[in-house]
């Protein structure tokens, strides 16, 4: 708890906290915002693809887009670790918040998981994606809107 | 030129052009002319679009003239239900028009059954519209009011009663607030591919490929329209008094006029795979990723540039 309070006085969490700028924190729930949608956007369209909508799009191609995930995730992990820095007594003392980790960690490793299948690319119009992958690509759209709602419900429960 | 008068002006056009519009898709069908046929579900959809700046700037409206000794104030209450229940028709009308749009990729003609609902969702619409309408006008000139305007609102859908069912509750708004990040990051991911492929990536893939994911993507907006209208109606001044909030719904109108470009219009759809779009298309397709980051920069704002918070 010391270490917590410890973290929510330094100069980052002060300033977060307490500075008036719109660069401050209404503009790292904004980067919170377009990190999230471009992560789950994207995924979601990708986990889409591999449940059979737009079977025209190839899946080699679709392995491009990692490194957009990426920046949006890294976007995210710093936005996110700003927030939690500027008010983590709460924020770490809440099951809410260890809960949503859990959940990105899993649909990140998902993500990882998925990304061999794409490289390895049936063509546009080739048979049916193997049930292991289906399996994955639904989970993982579960799993981030899932971590959605653990991230909006932090504000509204602490314990 | 305030947010009023954008109202007195704006309203006309989803009121006017769902009749007229209504007219057109008739004689489209009964004449089997295919092109009319995609003109009259192309102009549903995008009355659909307008439909939501008329009705939030509506609520402008009466707060202007709340303490008008000039106007009809008895007429106000009823004449948003009216609204909000052709809104309702509106939008179900464009959704279905702009499926049937989508489909026509597809399957390379209409279908029936999709016509017909439009049909009959459209002759509706023009019912509820013409109420709302003409309850609208009374408000202010009373040359036109006959005395019974004061109808109760038709069926359940009325302004208090949606604001009621928001803010009796204490988990719905949060719930909502969930439902609005889902929908938008299912919006923005499909508006990410589709566009991300106009502008040269995944080039191997045809836009037509693409395109089918639009359904979904409009998924996301209509989650998104629902859960935005339950805020709105269940907290207007936050909103009404924030021209953060006007800025989200003039670049999302736009944006959402990018959606029913890239359904509709054949120079998208001539992307073939390989092909590397032509610089209009890259233009209009940043600028739509541009209009949605918009979206979502005054959406997350909205408690900061706006006071009413």
């Amino acid at each position: 708890m010391q270490f917590l309070m410890w973290l929510e006085e330094t100069g980052l969490a002060v300033w977060v906290r307490e500075s008036a700028s719109l660069l401050a924190y209404p503009t790292i729930l904004l980067l919170h915002t377009i990190g999230l949608a471009i992560v789950v956007g994207i995924s979601a369209g990708i986990n889409l693809r591999l449940l059979g909508f737009a079977p025209g799009v190839p899946l080699s191609p679709l392995a491009r887009l990692y490194p957009y995930m990426w920046t949006g995730f890294w976007i995210n992990a710093v936005s996110g670790g700003a927030l939690v820095v500027a008010d983590a007594s709460r924020a770490l003392t809440n099951p809410v918040f260890f809960i949503k980790m859990v959940l990105i960690a899993l649909a990140v490793n998902n993500l990882r998981l998925l990304k061999p299948h794409l490289l390895a690319g049936a063509p546009a119009g080739a048979p049916r994606t193997p049930n292991r992958v289906r399996m994955l690509a639904f989970t993982s759209l579960v799993l981030w809107v899932a971590a959605i709602t653990a991230g909006r419900l932090i504000a509204y429960i602490s314990v | 030129m305030n947010l009023a008068h954008v109202h007195i002006i704006l309203n006309h056009v989803p009121a006017l052009g769902s009749v007229v519009t209504l007219g057109l898709f008739i004689v489209a069908l009964a004449r089997g002319h295919e092109m009319l046929k995609r003109v009259s579900l192309g102009l549903f959809s995008f009355l659909a679009l307008l439909t939501i700046p008329v009705y939030v700037t509506g609520k402008v409206a009466q707060a202007t003239i709340v303490d008008n000794p000039l106007v009809s104030q008895v007429l106000i209450v009823p004449h948003e239900d009216a609204a909000l229940q052709a809104f309702m028709m509106m939008m179900l009308t464009g959704a279905f028009a702009w499926f049937g749009l989508w489909q026509f990729r597809r399957i390379a003609r209409f279908a029936a059954w999709n016509l017909g609902i439009v049909l009959l969702l459209g002759a509706l619409t023009v019912v509820f519209m013409v109420q709302a309408g003409t309850m609208g006008g009374a408000i202010r000139h009373d040359e036109i009011r006959s005395g019974d305007e004061v109808t109760p609102a038709v069926g359940l859908l009325t302004a208090a009663s949606v604001g009621a069912f928001v803010n009796d509750s204490t988990w719905i708004w949060p719930a909502a607030e969930v439902l609005h990040f889902v929908g938008l990051s299912l919006l923005f991911g499909v508006v990410a591919l589709i566009n991300l492929r106009m502008l040269g990536a995944m080039k191997e893939a045809s836009f037509a490929a693409f395109h089918r994911l639009l359904p979904w993507g409009v998924l996301g907006s209509a989650v998104n329209t629902v859960t935005g209208m339950m805020f709105f109606i269940a907290l207007p001044d936050q909103y009404t008094d924030n021209i953060a909030f006007f800025w989200k719904i003039g670049l999302m109108t736009l944006a959402g006029l990018d959606l029913l470009y890239v359904t509709a219009f054949d120079q998208p759809w001539a992307v073939g795979p390989g092909v590397d779009a032509p610089v209009s298309e890259k233009a209009i397709a940043a600028s739509a990723i541009a209009l949605w980051i918009g979206v979502i920069y005054f959406g997350r704002m909205l408690p900061f540039l706006g006071f009413a918070f």
